[in-house]
C-alpha cells in the first residue's frame, strides 16, 4: 500500500503531494492557490486563483515536535472576526490525527478537537467537571487558505465562533450550517513554538495596537450588543433632558405689544410689554410677527429693563423678507416671523422695550418722494406684533445635547461598519 | 486452518476470520466467496484501494474493555464529500467490531442489534429515510443522528462480511452524544445492522502492530 498521493493541479499544472492522503478533501494549490476537490480519484477544480496565499508565520510543509509528537503543518488559514486577525495552522500526524496551532495577538494556542462535547449553556459550559465562561461570540470569516484540509473549506467561509474560558484555557465552539465542532485551546509559549518550527516573525499576526478605536471595535463579549444599549441610553438621556427643559421653562406669563415703524426713518423706541420673572433665573422668549412687506428688514434691539434696579438686559432680533428674480427664476428669502430667546434673566419685573428700525432693500425709499403705489401715504410703515413670555424652550441647547449624546455611539457605529 | 489459494490467480489467500464469507485477494483483487463446505468462488474484482496514510493495517490489534480485537479486513467508503475507512475486527471472545476512521479520530463499535427495534430505526430498516437530529436510546444512552451518508464501496482488502464489489452501496447513519458515545446504523442490500461504541483517539484504543508509514515514526506513546 502506497502512502503518497501526488496530483497535478488542473489549474497551473503543478505537482502536489497530498500529505494526509485518505483524509484530505480540499486542497489549495501551493503554487497558484486554486482550490481543488481531491475527495475522489479525479481531481476537480473548485475555484481557480492566480496566486497562492503566502506570508504565513509557519509555511505549510514544515515539521516540528510538540508534546513529544512530530507534526506536519499541512494547511494554513487566515481568519478574522471584526478587526481581529489571526492565523490557524492545521497540524497532522498519521498516528495522532489533527491538531491546531493558532497565532493571534503575538500569542500561540494549541488546539485539540473534542470528542466529548461540553454541556451547552448560553453563558457558560461545563466540560470534564470544569466550568468555562462565555468570552466572545461572533462571526468568523476565513480570508485565505493554503494547503490541505479534511473538510470542505474556501476563502470567505463564515462560521459562528464562541469562546469559553477557564483561566487561560479556552473551549471554542464553531457552528456552521452542517455541524458544530468543539476545540480545546491551551496556551503555548512563543519560545516553545519557535523551538519546534521556524517561525517567520514578520508574518506573525500583529498584536493589536492599544489605540482608542481598538476599544470601540473590539469589546470582548459585548461586541454584539453594547452599541444598541448605548443608543438607548443616549435616547433616554435626551428624553430626560427634554423633560427637564420643559419643567425648567415654566411658569409662563406673557405680555403682548405692538409697534409701527416707518421704513427709512430713524429707529424708534417702543414699550411692548411687562413681564415678571418668578424663578431665580428664567428664559424669556420674544416672538415678533410683522405685516407682509417685501424687500424690507427691521432691526429689533430688545431691552428688558428691571423696574427695581433699572438694569437692562439686551438682545437682538430681526424680521426680513426679500423677493426677486435671477437666472434661476423667482426667489424669496426671509420670514415675517422671528423669535429671540434671552437666557438667564434674574427674578424681577421687567419692562420690555424695543428699538426698531425698518429699512428698504437694496436702498431706503427716498424721504419725501411719493410712492406711486401709495400716493397718499405718510410714508411706508411696517406693523409689528410682539409677544413676550417668560419661559421658553431652547431648541439649540436640545440639539447640542442630542449631538453630544449620540456622537460616541455614532462614532463607534461608523468605525464598526467602516472596517 | 490451512490457507487457501485464490481461484483466480492461485496466490495464497490467508483466512483471517473463518466466520466471514468474503475475502479479497491481495494480488489480483478478486473477491472470493468462501462456501460452507470449503468451496471457493470468484465473484468479481474489487477496486484497488486508493492511497492513504491510515496507521491501521490488517493485523493491527486494539484493546476495548480489556479485550483484544484484531483487524481482519477493511472496506473504503466514498460519499460526495470524501471517503473513509472501516476496519472489521474480530475479538478473542468472538465479538465483531467495526473501527471507523474520520478526521484522524476513531469510532470503535460492536454489534448492537437490539436498537433495530426502536421505532425510528425500525422505520429506517424498512427502507425509509432517517431524519437528522433524530434521537434514540441505546444501552441506556441517548444519542442523536448527526450524520447521514449515502456511501459507495471504493475498494477492500482482507476478510469481510459483505461483497465489496464496485457499485455496492449503503446508507450510513451516525449517532453521537456529548459523552462521546457512538451508534452507527448501516443499511445495504443485505439488510440493516447497528453498531454501538465510542469515539476515541488512536492512543485510547491501546493499539499494537500499527502500520509503519513511510516518512513517519510511530510516536513513543503508541509504540
Amino acid at each position: 500500500m502506497t502512502t503518497a498521493r501526488a496530483i497535478t493541479c488542473p489549474s497551473c499544472g503543478g505537482t502536489i503531494e497530498i500529505r494526509a492522503a485518505g483524509y484530505t478533501v480540499t486542497l489549495a494549490c501551493r503554487y497558484c492557490g486554486s482550490l481543488l476537490d481531491v475527495a475522489h480519484e479525479d481531481v476537480r477544480l473548485i475555484t481557480a486563483y492566480r496566486r497562492a496565499a503566502k506570508n504565513f508565520a509557519i509555511p505549510p510543509g514544515a515539521r516540528g515536535t510538540l508534546f513529544d509528537v512530530e507534526w506536519e503543518v499541512i494547511g494554513a488559514l487566515r481568519r478574522r472576526s471584526g478587526s481581529a486577525l489571526w492565523q490557524e495552522f492545521l497540524l497532522f500526524n498519521p498516528y495522532s490525527g489533527y491538531r491546531w496551532l493558532v497565532a493571534a495577538d503575538g500569542e500561540w494556542q494549541f488546539g485539540t478537537m473534542l470528542l466529548d462535547r461540553p454541556e451547552d449553556d448560553r453563558l457558560a459550559v461545563s466540560w470534564r467537571g470544569r466550568s468555562f465562561a462565555l468570552e466572545d461570540d461572533a462571526e468568523i470569516e476565513t480570508t485565505t487558505v493554503v494547503g490541505e484540509f479534511y473538510w470542505r473549506t474556501a476563502r470567505g467561509d463564515k462560521v459562528q465562533g464562541a469562546t469559553f474560558a477557564n483561566g487561560r484555557e479556552q473551549l471554542s465552539r464553531e457552528t456552521s450550517a452542517d455541524e458544530v465542532t468543539w476545540t480545546q485551546l491551551i496556551p503555548v509559549t512563543a519560545e516553545w513554538v519557535e523551538e519546534a518550527f521556524t517561525v517567520e516573525q514578520r508574518h506573525m499576526p500583529r498584536a493589536p495596537r492599544p489605540d482608542l478605536t481598538e476599544g470601540f471595535r473590539k469589546a470582548p463579549g459585548m461586541a454584539e450588543d453594547d452599541l444598541g444599549k448605548m443608543f438607548l441610553i443616549a435616547l433616554a438621556s435626551l428624553v430626560l433632558i427634554l423633560m427637564v427643559q420643559v419643567f425648567l421653562s415654566g411658569p409662563r406669563a406673557c405680555s403682548d405689544g405692538r409697534a409701527t415703524v416707518e421704513v427709512g426713518a430713524a429707529t424708534s423706541t417702543h414699550r411692548i410689554g411687562t413681564i415678571e420673572v418668578r424663578r431665580p433665573w428664567q428664559l424669556v422668549t420674544i416672538v415678533v410677527d410683522s405685516d407682509s412687506f417685501t424687500n424690507r428688514w427691521v432691526d429689533l434691539d430688545y431691552s428688558l429693563v428691571n423696574r427695581q434696579t433699572q438694569q437692562s438686559i439686551d438682545a437682538y432680533g430681526i424680521v426680513e423678507f426679500y423677493t426677486g428674480t435671477d437666472s434661476d427664476g423667482p426667489w424669496s428669502e426671509g420670514s415675517h416671523h422671528a423669535e429671540t430667546l434671552i437666557s438667564q434673566v434674574p427674578r424681577g419685573t421687567y419692562d420690555v422695550y424695543v428699538d426698531a428700525g425698518a429699512h428698504g432693500w437694496p436702498s431706503d425709499p427716498t424721504p419725501g418722494s411719493i410712492d406711486p403705489a401709495n400716493p397718499w401715504g405718510q410714508g411706508e410703515t411696517v406693523a409689528l406684533w410682539f409677544n413676550s413670555c417668560t419661559g421658553g424652550f431652547s431648541w439649540g441647547m436640545f440639539w447640542l445635547m442630542a449631538a453630544l449624546l449620540f456622537s460616541v455611539p455614532g462614532v463607534i457605529f461608523w468605525w464598526r461598519h467602516d472596517s | 486452518m490451512a490457507d487457501l489459494t485464490c481461484p483466480s490467480c492461485g496466490a495464497a489467500l490467508p483466512v483471517r476470520d473463518p466466520g466471514l464469507p468474503y475475502s479479497t485477494c491481495a494480488y489480483c483483487q478478486t473477491l472470493v466467496r468462501r462456501g460452507e463446505a470449503g468451496s471457493l468462488e470468484a465473484v468479481g474484482t474489487v477496486a484497488v484501494l486508493p492511497a492513504d496514510v491510515s496507521p491501521i493495517q490488517i493485523g493491527t490489534v486494539v484493546n476495548r474493555d480489556g479485550i483484544a480485537a484484531t483487524v481482519v479486513g477493511r472496506v473504503r467508503w466514498g460519499w460526495t464529500d470524501g471517503s473513509w475507512n472501516e476496519w472489521f475486527l474480530r475479538a478473542a471472545d468472538g465479538r465483531a467490531f467495526w473501527l471507523g476512521e474520520a478526521m484522524g479520530m476513531y469510532m470503535l463499535t460492536s454489534e448492537y442489534p437490539r436498537v433495530l427495534g426502536v421505532p425510528a430505526i425500525f422505520n429506517f430498516v424498512q427502507g425509509n429515510p432517517m431524519a437528522r437530529d433524530c434521537t434514540v436510546k441505546a444501552d441506556g444512552k441517548w444519542l442523536t443522528a448527526t450524520d447521514i451518508k449515502e456511501a459507495t464501496c471504493l475498494g477492500s482488502e482482507g476478510d469481510l462480511p459483505f461483497p465489496t464489489l464496485p457499485g455496492w452501496t449503503m446508507t450510513n447513519v451516525d449517532f453521537r452524544n456529548a459523552a462521546g458515545d457512538a451508534l452507527s446504523v448501516q443499511r445495504d442490500a443485505d439488510g440493516t445492522t447497528a453498531w454501538l461504541g465510542v469515539w476515541s483517539n488512536l492512543a485510547g484504543l491501546k493499539p499494537a502492530n500499527l502500520r509503519q508509514i513511510e516518512g513517519w515514526s510511530i510516536p513513543r506513546a503508541l509504540a
